[in-house]
């Protein structure tokens, strides 16, 4: 099952790469996406197939917030670094992920290190985020705020 | 429909290269590594996929190859900003003009 997933998504990044549904294309992309797999050690899907359409639907939940998220500190950051005095009090907090799975852990980092503003700088044993913030001063319960929010949403994906 | 879509690139075009420069205007005004790397690997991030968004509406790169890179700057992007800033911590480099620092409270590096 671990191949058939791996070899759906990467023949679908080389059709929208090549741009060409063709027979012909289809099937060197499916030939090369098991290349691919072959090459890859198989994994156990994180998701079982019936509840796909639930998964499917918080990934689409959690690619909006991520979205929102990014444009809103975009514009945030934009603003600090314009400004003429530099407002920024940077810190590293650390925030529990309170995630249990590896995967968990590795999407909360990138959804905190993707908006502007925070950064991980690293993980420890416990699974505690490091996180830099260019505003640190009230930022801790807002990101741990924001990071219940996605926990929850990533577990309704992942679960 | 056109015209609107020309209309659509040129904003995306003129947001993405603003987006563009106000990182790198970041990158000289922040005073450390950390904090610049705000700047230069996310905002920019955030300008090239306008860019990108403009180039899929008015050139034949078309949309499905702009997609897949999108999705490959947004997974990049913030690794490649973790990673140094990961690197930078672990080669001993403070962060400047800290308010509080949990790392070197929980994880104090060796002297």
């Amino acid at each position: 099952m671990g191949y058939v997933w791996t070899i759906l998504a990467v023949t679908a990044a080389y059709l929208a790469l090549t741009g060409n549904l063709a027979v012909n294309n289809i099937l060197v992309g499916v030939l090369i996406a098991s290349v691919i797999a072959l090459l890859l050690r198989p994994t156990r899907s994180p998701v079982e197939l019936r509840r796909v359409p639930r998964s499917l639907l918080a990934l689409l939940q959690y690619g909006a917030l991520l979205a929102y998220d990014i444009i809103r500190s975009g514009l945030n950051v934009a603003r600090i670094v314009l400004d003429p005095k530099l407002p920024i009090r940077p810190g590293i907090l650390a925030v529990p992920s309170e995630c249990e799975t590896d995967l968990g852990i590795a999407l909360s980092s990138h959804a905190l290190s993707v908006t502007p503003g925070e950064i991980v700088v690293g993980v420890d044993q416990e699974g505690t985020l490091y996180i830099h913030c260019l505003d640190a001063s009230h930022a801790a319960d807002t990101i741990g705020e924001a990071q219940a929010l996605r926990r929850r949403l990533l577990s309704r994906i992942l679960e | 429909m056109d015209d609107i879509r020309t209309a659509l690139a040129i904003l995306a075009i003129l947001i993405g290269t603003g987006f563009s420069l106000i990182g790198v205007i970041g990158f000289i005004r922040l005073p450390d590594v950390y904090t610049r790397l705000h700047a230069t690997g996310k905002v920019s991030v955030f300008g090239v996929v306008l860019l990108l968004v403009a180039a899929a509406l008015i050139t034949p790169v078309g949309a499905g190859r702009a997609a897949v890179l999108i999705l490959l700057l947004i997974i990049g992007g913030p690794t490649a900003s973790h990673a140094l800033t990961a690197a930078a911590w672990r080669a001993g480099i403070k962060p400047r003009g800290t308010i509080r620092d949990d790392l070197e409270r929980d994880h104090p590096r060796e002297p």
